[in-house]
């Protein structure tokens, strides 16, 4: 994909093909932080308020915004190669054992693939212990807010800075994964545990770019990630092929993986808190609903609820911007699936052992250092400024249609007062100009 | 330096857009960088005040004034007014009626938790006329 120069970053996780683009505006009216500028030639720009929630991917008309991930040749050059599956891959194929996926994996280049069911467990189990403990210290205010969703620390970094401390100090289940897959190929391959590579088949666009270190020490506990759209076409063409082949020998090679009922269920929204026994819970998909609920936590509502699930794509990790099928028709194969497999129930309480605590993570951290790692920056603006732009705003008076390459007109006076776009750059007040012009010939 | 003003109006029993005036509060004081402590607790008082304007007032205004050292809240209706403000300011004394129990309000802790959140906190009301209530917040405090 050809990139410009001035337009992407290294930390950002899409490209923007400016020969396609038709300039619609459709992704920076759609950015919730209203990070993306459009400037002449249809040169897009992403800033550093950049949360990465996928919304300008999914609007795009043209194609003209995609990611970037790594090709399966990247594979040959790697020496132990391991696929951490997300469970949202199991949705993508119609009346497949989840097995016979992660054995299609190894099929196409994998030395192994790894399901997260023994994981999510333990993050369940983890979960409900620091509900217990904060019922007696209150040491996090209610209601906790789970930290699985990527988009939303960063939504809540930036913009909710003031939430920090609701956010569930509890390493997600793939952090987890990693850590002890490596160690455990490392043990069987009697290998360094750096000779080891790692990949992320995930659904998920915020985790594309493995450089960015997270406050979970997930992306470098991970190597490379994979999104599910780019290893489809190979999974597939491997699944019929073994079909034909007879699958049933194929299988007895390998060992079958213990795949949970709550594992499957993960992927859609409500599927955390189902595995979490307390009845004070709540489930919430969707950027702006998202939104909208961190808006009223932060306006004291919800006391009453020890713990929410947010997810900022729709129905959940299954409407994430980077699968092969539609959410609901992901959904229905999830559903369909559980009746049809009967898969394996909770993994038995003693025979899961918790995460160190000490490694729970994230206890003190305060917003800057947050934003610091996530690399969302907020900027700041002083009263006077604030004047200014109500006084340019009052001036503008115009109908936010974003020709100028802002998606409203109060951004626009931001960039004017910031000195990054000039007054000049709106059509509204131009017109107006020529009208007056006009009139008194 | 002069304050910075700006006023939201309030619809009565609009309880879909109820919040957004203190929303729109919020998001002005992050954008000039508030601690986020003193950020919540005008979040909380902007919210309660607002909702006590769609429940019991009638159309009403919220105005906010922002300066370095303070930030003034402001918020007036043409609504029912209280009849007895000390009785009204007690912990779960509440007027509301059946259907805003229902939608979950009404708890009688709205104007003793708007107290509690803010540095100065004044009430004046008439009945049959409406209400006024004016809080201050410190920047410093925070």
């Amino acid at each position: 994909m050809q990139v410009s120069a001035n337009t992407m970053q290294s930390s950002h996780y899409v490209t923007f093909n400016s020969d396609i683009c038709s300039g619609c505006a459709n992704c920076i009216k759609a950015c919730p932080t209203k990070a993306i500028r459009l400037y002449k030639d249809n040169h897009a720009c992403i800033t550093d308020k950049c949360i990465r929630c996928g919304e300008c991917l999914r609007v795009c008309p043209t194609g003209a915004i995609s990611t970037t991930t790594y090709e399966l040749e990247a594979l040959q050059k790697d020496k132990v190669s391991i696929a951490l599956v997300s469970p949202v891959l199991y949705s993508q194929f119609k009346g497949v054992m989840p097995n016979d996926i992660l054995l299609a994996l190894t099929k196409i280049g994998f030395h192994n693939a790894m399901d997260v069911s023994y994981y999510i467990e333990t993050y369940f189990y983890a979960v409900e212990e620091y509900l217990a403990e904060n019922r007696i210290t209150g040491r996090s205010p209610w209601p906790l807010i789970s930290q699985v969703c990527p988009v939303v620390i960063r939504l809540i970094a930036y913009q909710f800075p003031d939430l920090l401390p609701h956010l569930m100090p509890i390493m997600r289940p793939l952090s987890h994964h990693a850590k002890g897959t490596r160690e455990r190929i490392s043990r069987e391959y009697r290998i360094k545990g750096d000779a080891v590579t790692l990949y992320h088949i995930t659904p998920c666009q915020a985790k594309l770019i493995t450089s960015m270190s997270s406050f979970s020490q997930e992306y470098s506990l991970v190597d490379r990630t994979m999104g599910i759209k780019d290893v489809y076409a190979q999974i597939t063409g491997r699944l019929n092929q073994m079909k034909k082949t007879g699958i049933e020998n194929l299988r007895e090679e390998s060992e079958p993986q213990n795949i949970s009922e709550s594992c499957l269920f993960w992927g859609i929204s409500g599927g955390e808190i189902a595995g979490i026994k307390s009845n004070k819970t709540l489930a919430v998909s969707g950027l702006r609903e998202t939104i909208t609920y961190l808006e009223k936590i932060e306006m004291g509502l919800f006391k009453d609820i020890e713990y929410i699930e947010f997810r900022t794509c729709p129905e959940g990790c299954i409407g994430g911007a980077l699968t092969a099928v539609d959410k609901f028709i992901a959904k229905n194969t999830v559903l369909k699936m559980l009746r049809k497999f009967n898969p394996k129930p909770l993994i038995p309480r003693d025979k899961v052992v918790l995460p160190d605590k000490s490694g729970w993570g994230l206890s003190d951290i305060t917003q800057n250092e947050l934003q610091r790692i996530f690399g969302v920056y907020k900027e700041h603006i002083s009263i006077k400024q604030l004047k200014e732009i109500e006084k340019i705003l009052e001036q503008l008076h115009g109908k936010d249609c974003a020709a100028c390459g802002a998606p409203d007109c109060r951004t626009f006076a931001e960039d004017v007062v910031m000195g990054k776009a000039v007054l000049n750059d709106c059509i509204m007040l131009r017109k107006r100009e020529i009208d007056k012009i006009l009139e008194h010939k | 330096m002069t304050a910075f003003k700006k006023s939201f109006n309030i619809k009565k029993r609009d309880f879909v857009r109820a919040g957004e005036a203190s929303i729109n509060v919020q998001n002005i004081l992050k954008s000039l960088n508030m601690a986020p402590k003193l950020i919540r607790r005008i979040a909380i008082c902007g919210y309660e005040g607002e909702m006590n304007v769609v429940m019991h007032g009638g159309d009403g205004i919220l105005s906010v004034e922002i300066d370095t050292e303070k930030i003034m809240l402001d918020i007036s209706d043409n609504g029912d007014g209280i009849e007895n403000i000390e009785l009204a300011m007690q912990k779960g004394y509440s007027t509301a009626t059946e259907e805003h129990r229902e939608m979950g309000f009404g708890a009688g802790m709205g104007l003793p938790n708007m107290k509690a959140n803010s540095d100065d906190f004044k009430i004046e009301s008439e009945k049959g006329k409406g209400t006024h209530v004016h809080i201050e917040f410190n920047v410093s405090a925070d």
